[in-house]
């Protein structure tokens, strides 16, 4: 076999083998894409219909005419913005604490709190809420999830810290930094792709959470995932409209993602030290 | 500028004792280089020096002022790291102005003090790139730019020219024996290359296995090695070691081979047995002298290193095994040669250059 034919043959291959793990996030999205922009007619059809030869944009317009979705999306993105601010404001230290202290036990109790089923303590915290007169804002939801977005951020920050080269701090030590000086100036500095990143999961864990919305939520409280559930509710099925809300829903964690992803691959401790 | 004291320093960790007991005095200004082979702790002590590392026993003193629990802060010393340590998000010239930024220093005496040391470094034109942008030895510049801004009383080294290639290797060292002359501030410079050492130190500190071997000059320890350590540590190649027996009026190796000595040694008692050091530049033909046979000969331009398997009387003639291997000689001539291998040369020591070890102490007699 010639040489040419070769790396034509192995491109493909590769190619196949991509999408081969690509399509079932893949289809799953068109699908979604193709549902959304059918009237429910096409929805039911057999065979199945992906491009309609008329497109029912109504699905998206309704979705934000009689639900409220404005208003959820709100919640949504209050509840999400402080779960994942308070994460990254507790996480991140704590995360250089555990990194630099080699306090791998603690990391691991804090693991334990995130395996531990949500509803095993969902219904005592619903009433401490309520004994608290929380019930009805958005502090219950924010708070419980912290127990979501903690454990990510200071996961992901203990690998990361424990990656950037010790004489980095001990350099600044030497120059006369004071032990906040060295975490502020040199050592978060250097971690921001790994804040990025650690922002970028916790926001998405937060955003898609259903299980602590549906119990702590009231009607005015709801986020987007409890949302788009109830729509299921209602007298029938509209394939329409869901996965038109369903596809709003994911839009913002889509477009973050991709915002951010050069930040993530940037490898910002290039020059560090040698080779680094 | 300041003086260094290192009164009897102990390191362990756990029950294992990393430095064991070591005694420094180092000058106002002076150029101290402690060097050792991997492990001998000399890296330990100089983070001690630096506050990086906790000291177990004795004191270390800055100035007259022991620092044993002054955080690294207030030590007032500028380190360079091997690899640089380089703050990855800063530029060159925030690199070079961090510590002084620290202590809230006004922005004209930084850009100065900046501008001063990129003068001295040549690194006028980089001050504005990031670390990422640099070259490896430009990287190193910027360490000792980051150091000498800061002005400091003692300038702590730690094998700084190790990852970078040899021709870069000797560049540096001259540009930093040239900074060390011009701004005259104590340093103490670790390495494990001799080579390093020698030509830069107005003090070399040789370690091993956690204990000083020998403190000195660089040529009095290349002169009067005090054990078959150092005198095998330092120059290079290094010093033929040929066991062998005191007796007579000279020295009778274990080949049967007989070397000379000078009056001042040959009282020593007759028949004891002991190490007959020379070094590869101190063996001159001589038609009385040891026969050898040449294994190997390396012509470097200026000099010929030739590795000689002496023939000896009682020595393997046939099939050279390991054993043979290590009574090789190595023999360093300055003037050219046509020696090919196979062929046998008569070599004889010079016993004025010559030291005698005892093989059970280490110790020159």
């Amino acid at each position: 076999m010639s040489r040419p034919l070769r790396k034509l043959l192995d491109k493909a291959g590769m190619a196949v083998c991509v999408l081969l793990l690509v399509s079932p996030a893949l289809l799953f999205f068109i699908w979604m894409l193709s549902l959304s922009l059918k009237f429910e007619i096409d929805n039911g059809a057999y065979p199945p219909i992906l491009i309609p030869d008329r497109f029912a944009w109504k699905n998206y317009t309704t979705i934000f005419e009689g639900n409220s979705f404005l208003l959820y999306f709100w919640n949504s993105l209050i509840v999400t913005g402080a779960a994942t601010l308070f994460a990254l404001v507790v996480g991140v230290p704590a995360g250089y604490g555990i990194a630099r202290m080699r306090a791998h036990k603690s990391a691991v109790v804090i693991m334990i709190a995130r395996m531990t089923p949500g509803l095993s303590f969902l219904i005592p915290l619903f009433l401490l809420f309520q004994w608290l007169g929380l019930l009805g804002t958005l502090w219950p939801q924010i708070i419980i999830h912290l127990v979501v977005t903690v454990p990510i951020v200071i996961w992901i920050m203990i690998g990361y810290f424990e990656t950037t080269p010790m004489e980095l701090e001990e350099a600044a030590m030497v120059d006369g930094a004071t032990r906040w000086q060295i975490f502020a100036k040199v050592a978060l500095p250097i971690a921001k792709p790994g804040i990025v990143v650690a922002f970028i999961l916790s926001v998405i864990f937060s955003w898609n959470n259903f299980v602590f919305g549906i119990v702590l939520a009231s009607r005015e409280t709801r986020t987007l995932p409890v949302a788009v559930y109830n729509m299921l509710s209602f007298e029938q099925v509209s394939w329409g409209p869901l996965a038109a809300a369903a596809l709003v829903v994911t839009l913002p964690v889509l477009i973050l993602t991709v915002a951010a992803q050069r930040q993530i691959v940037a490898g910002l401790t290039a020059g560090a030290v040698k080779g680094g | 500028m300041a003086s260094v004291s290192i009164r009897n320093v102990r390191k362990s960790y756990g029950t294992v004792e990393i430095i064991k007991g070591v005694s420094i005095d180092i000058q106002d200004g002076e150029f101290v280089i402690l060097v050792g082979p991997s492990g001998c702790g000399k890296s330990t002590l100089l983070r001690m020096i630096a506050g990086l590392e906790e000291i177990s026993g004795g004191t270390v003193a800055i100035d007259d002022r022991v620092v044993n629990d002054v955080p690294p802060k207030d030590r007032d010393i500028a380190m360079v790291f091997q690899n640089y340590a380089l703050y990855p998000h800063m530029t060159i010239a925030e690199n070079m102005s961090f510590a002084l930024r620290l202590k809230n220093t006004a922005k004209s005496e930084i850009a100065a003090k900046v501008e001063r040391a990129a003068g001295i470094l040549g690194l006028g034109p980089l001050l504005g790139r990031f670390p990422r942008q640099l070259s490896g030895g430009q990287r190193q510049r910027v360490a000792m730019g980051r150091a000498i801004v800061r002005d400091p009383k003692v300038f702590l080294f730690d094998e700084p020219l190790s990852n970078l290639d040899a021709k870069l290797r000797v560049q540096m060292r001259t540009e930093i024996k040239e900074m060390h002359q011009r701004l005259k501030t104590t340093t103490v410079y670790v390495t494990h290359d001799q080579i390093e050492a020698m030509t830069m130190a107005d003090k070399i500190v040789v370690m091993h296995d956690g204990i000083i071997e020998q403190i000195g000059a660089p040529l009095d320890l290349y002169d009067n090695p005090a054990n078959m350590f150092v005198a095998g540590f330092i120059g290079s190649p290094a010093m033929n070691f040929i066991p062998g027996s005191i007796g007579g009026d000279g020295f009778t190796t274990d080949g049967g081979d007989r070397l000379p000595l000078t009056g001042r040694v040959s009282a020593a008692s007759d028949g004891r047995p002991a190490v007959y050091g020379v070094r590869p530049e101190h063996f001159r033909l001589a038609d009385e002298g040891m026969a050898a046979e040449v294994v190997v000969v390396e012509p470097t331009g200026s000099e010929t290193q030739m590795v000689l398997r002496p023939l000896g009387s009682k020595a393997g003639q046939v099939g050279a095994g390991r054993e043979d291997r290590k009574r090789e000689l190595t023999w360093v001539l300055r003037e050219r040669t046509g020696a090919k291998p196979g062929e046998v040369v008569r070599i004889a020591p010079d016993p004025a250059l010559a030291h005698l070890f005892n093989p059970d102490t280490g110790l020159r007699l």
